[in-house]
């Protein structure tokens, strides 16, 4: 079984060597006065295209030709590659025309995506292994619910068995909405556990008011807020993972369009191909 | 308007009889033959007749001159009676080539697209209910047994010229220990001259055995008798013995069982900072610090074997089939000419079968007959190294089996019984990006079902699926009364014919991982089975058969971009160390 390490040494051995070579390639058209762009074109765009089919390879039931996480290496060195191609290509110059610079645009949102991506898919499953309980993404909401029934039920049979309405009280004012609501976008992109230290805070400064019955609720009452608290770091972090996905794979649609239309156009204007 | 419920009568446990249909012809016959002749058929129940046992339960195959009729290394779920004829057992192993072993067809990549394509977009879409369904013509194919074999072997006396071979005449029976351990064959049996041999499902003869002592005693003899040959066989030191000296340790090896058969029962919960006294509640085999009294091998099962450590035992590592305790103790007692301390304890886990061998019988027999060399090695490749703070084996390159796996995931693998898994879904949550691509693959591969579930037990980062772990005892299969869930007689991996299983849940209930599943069933339309009597939905036990007609294996491993997934041997520890190290 091959290690990590030396499959990353391996691939980013050979991803220089291609990278030297193209480079050698482009410098050596340039020295004998023939025109690169066109190669440099063609070889950004196949990397594109084939950056796309890993999204195909996804939809497929069988492994085609090699397993997803072979794909995924070839995707994300040949992602690199294309960032120097890119580079290569435009001659490491700003684009000015309206056509170049809405490409560039689009090409360079989808490789920033990618690497944005890539971070994540690299750092988000430490901190979501760091909460104690596995939760399935689909399931948060119904799982939030029930985290909710179980609070009102416990602080309902505190009034109703002992008759007072400490508890009550605080639930309603403090609790109430963190069980019903979801946490708003600016969590979902930075989420954080203040609301939860403050939350288990108040709980603590409130016991001492509490009855006995009222007492034992709230501890029901601790554990349920760190519950909700982990789903909803679930919720986000997964939610976010989903989403550069959806932001990356909907980038590339357009780009592969303009990109299209770009050489179209190159041709046209050459005068040679077409 | 669509309908709504499809009304059907709901499978029965002898809908498909085993083979073709025995006659009562042939079932007044064998009524007349031991050890049918002396069972009471007062003794079973109005439901589950003898003569229905029989009948739908048994069938009789004709060999020819060759036939091969089991095949070591291949499961199988059936015992056999001979009925007339003989047959030669062979002991020794025969080449691949020599038994027909052919790999089994897969489907290929147009064929897995069109699968795929024609995917039914409902949930839990059957075409068939039963084998004896109206819903489509029946079609016997589909139900047939998958334990049939059917391989000529040529020149019988050339091939087996020098094997170590036993002949079995009438009335005898073999094939018990596989049907009845779940276990691959471990001989090759072919039939001499023309043999007619009564072939027994296994839940027949397990019912067989429930309600007639004498037959129970007597297969349960043969079991311990025929399993002590092959096993001594298998064991190192004792593999190169001579065959009067491998005789004489066999007749004084003692043949024990501890714990409990029905270790399907749940196991407890796993919590890191559990009290100790539930290690101790284990059935103790052999005691750390008692003198060696001999060698212990595990015959089948699972043993803990632990090292005392604070108030508590600290688990050193788990002991499967094949495996050996005590050997550089008997090698130390032999040398010394006083019996060594017992370095380590063995406790059963769930139920193990052990064979110990008497040190006298080894220092008679054994080490008179095996090189030095070989027994220091031996020695050093049992031997654990025990400090204060942690165990590790003597010699690191002799015991990579083993491999070297942090003490607390042992733990926790041994405490749930997870080492029972032969192809565990196992998952890196450090690495999983919990994408979903695993079930999407699963789901593609199964009509749009997936069969497993992303999440399970639990240890730190590393998560074993609700996915079926295809263990090696699966005690899924001990109650199933039709045999609907079975080995796959070449990859041993566990199937469900869906045609003839009942939806009695015996085997959801018994799976002590929840890896299987009950689900409704419906036609292409969405009309969910009700049964016709009653009025309840019918229900089809459904899991992960590993893809095992995809090229390629499973779907979801080969589906995870991460790397995070894995489908495992748990009870490979070298494997698992691999894995986790990488």
């Amino acid at each position: 079984m091959i290690s990590f390490a030396s499959r990353r040494l391996q691939s980013v051995a050979l991803t220089i060597v291609v990278l030297a070579c193209v480079a050698y390639w482009t410098h050596w058209q340039g020295s004998v006065f023939e025109h690169s762009a066109f190669g440099t074109g063609y070889l950004l765009l196949a990397a594109i295209l084939f950056l796309t089919l890993y999204n195909l390879r996804k939809k497929m039931p069988i492994p085609l030709w090699v397993t997803s996480t072979d794909w995924l290496q070839a995707h994300i060195y040949v992602g690199f590659s294309s960032a120097v191609f890119f580079g290569l290509h435009i001659g490491w110059r700003i684009p000015d025309g309206f056509i170049e610079g809405t490409l560039a645009g689009l090409y360079l949102a989808t490789f920033v995506s990618g690497l944005v991506g890539l971070y994540w898919t690299r750092t988000i499953p430490h901190k979501l292994a760091r909460v104690s309980e596995e939760v399935i993404f689909e399931r948060i909401p119904r799982l939030r619910s029930r985290l909710r029934a179980k609070a009102e039920q416990a602080v309902l049979t505190t009034v109703r068995s002992a008759g007072v309405t400490t508890l009550g009280e605080f639930y309603g004012n403090r609790l109430q909405d963190f069980f019903e609501n979801s946490r708003g976008l600016r969590y979902f992109l930075r989420p954080t556990s203040r609301l939860r230290k403050s939350l288990l805070a108040e709980l603590t400064e409130v016991s001492r008011y509490l009855s006995e019955p009222e007492r034992q609720a709230s501890e029901l009452l601790f554990a349920l807020i760190r519950k909700r608290d982990d789903l909803d770091f679930h919720a986000a972090l997964q939610w976010r993972l989903k989403m550069w996905l959806f932001v990356h794979i909907g980038l590339t649609y357009p780009l592969i369009i303009v990109a299209s239309l770009h050489g179209l156009l190159a041709h046209l204007f050459d005068g040679g191909a077409l | 308007m669509p309908q709504l419920e499809i009304i059907v009568d709901r499978p029965q446990r002898w809908d498909v009889p085993f083979g073709d249909a025995m006659r009562d012809e042939d079932v007044d016959q064998l009524l007349l033959v031991e050890p049918f002749r002396s069972i009471d058929p007062s003794r079973f129940p109005a439901a589950l007749p003898m003569r229905g046992i029989l009948k739908n339960d048994s069938r009789i195959n004709v060999y020819q001159d060759g036939s091969i009729v089991v095949r070591e290394g291949d499961y199988g779920n059936s015992a056999f009676l001979v009925l007339r004829g003989k047959v030669q057992v062979v002991l020794e192993g025969l080449g691949r080539e020599v038994l027909g072993w052919q790999p089994s067809q897969k489907k290929g990549f147009v064929e897995s697209m069109a699968a795929w394509w024609r995917s039914p977009r409902l949930p839990e879409v059957r075409d068939r209910l039963s084998a004896g369904s109206s819903w489509t013509t029946n079609n016997r194919d589909q139900v047939e047994d998958l334990a049939q074999t059917r391989v000529f072997l040529q020149d019988v006396p050339r091939v087996l010229d020098g094997s170590w071979s036993m002949t079995l005449h009438q009335g005898e029976i073999f094939g018990e220990l596989a049907a009845l351990t779940r276990a691959p064959r471990m001989v090759t049996v072919v039939a001499e001259g023309e043999t007619v041999l009564l072939e027994l499902r296994w839940q027949g003869l397990r019912d067989l055995m429930r309600r007639t002592d004498a037959l129970r005693e007597h297969i349960e003899g043969l079991y311990r008798e025929n399993s002590l040959h092959v096993h001594l066989r298998e064991t190192p030191l004792l593999a190169q013995l001579p065959s009067e000296s491998l005789a004489a340790v066999a007749d004084a090896t003692i043949f024990e069982t501890h714990g409990d058969f029905e270790w399907q029962s749940p196991v407890e919960p796993y919590a890191p900072g559990r009290q100790p006294e539930t290690v101790m509640n284990e059935p103790l085999i052999v005691e750390e610090g008692t003198p060696c009294e001999g060698l212990v091998l595990v015959r089948s099962g699972f043993a803990r074997l632990s090292h005392r450590f604070g108030d508590g035992h600290r688990t050193l590592a788990y002991l499967g089939k094949g495996q050996v305790y005590g050997l550089a103790e008997t090698i130390q007692t032999s040398l010394n000419q006083e019996p060594a301390a017992m370095s380590s304890s063995l406790r059963a886990l769930g139920y193990v079968d052990v064979l110990r061998i008497p040190q006298a019988v080894l220092e008679e027999h054994v080490f008179p007959n095996v090189s030095q060399q070989a027994i220091q090695d031996a020695a050093a490749k049992h031997a654990f190294y025990c400090t204060k703070n942690h165990c590790e084996k003597q010699s690191e390159s002799l015991g990579a089996e083993q491999g070297q796996v942090e003490t607390p995931l042992l733990e926790f693998l041994v405490e749930r019984r997870l080492i029972n898994g032969q192809q565990s879904m196992l998952i890196d949550l450090d690495r999983c990006t919990r994408c979903d691509d695993c079930v999407r693959a699963c789901a593609a591969t199964h009509d749009n079902n997936p069969r497993f579930v992303r999440q399970g037990q639990r240890h730190g980062s590393y998560l074993v699926a609700h996915a079926c772990m295809h263990c090696v005892d699966p005690v899924c299969m001990i109650g199933c009364p039709t045999g609907a869930i079975g080995r796959d007689t070449e990859s041993g991996s566990v199937r469900i014919n869906d045609l003839t299983c009942i939806g009695c849940s015996t085997c959801a209930n018994s799976c002590p991982y929840d890896n299987i599943r009950m689900t409704e069933v419906c036609d292409r339309h969405g009309a969910i089975a009700i049964d016709k009597t009653t009025q309840q939905p019918i229900y089809k036990a459904t899991k992960c058969d590993l893809c095992s007609d995809l090229a390629g294996g499973p779907a979801c491993q080969h589906a995870c971009p991460h790397d995070a997934l894995v489908r495992i041997d748990l009870g490979n520890l070298g494997e698992l160390s691999r894995w986790v190290d990488r």
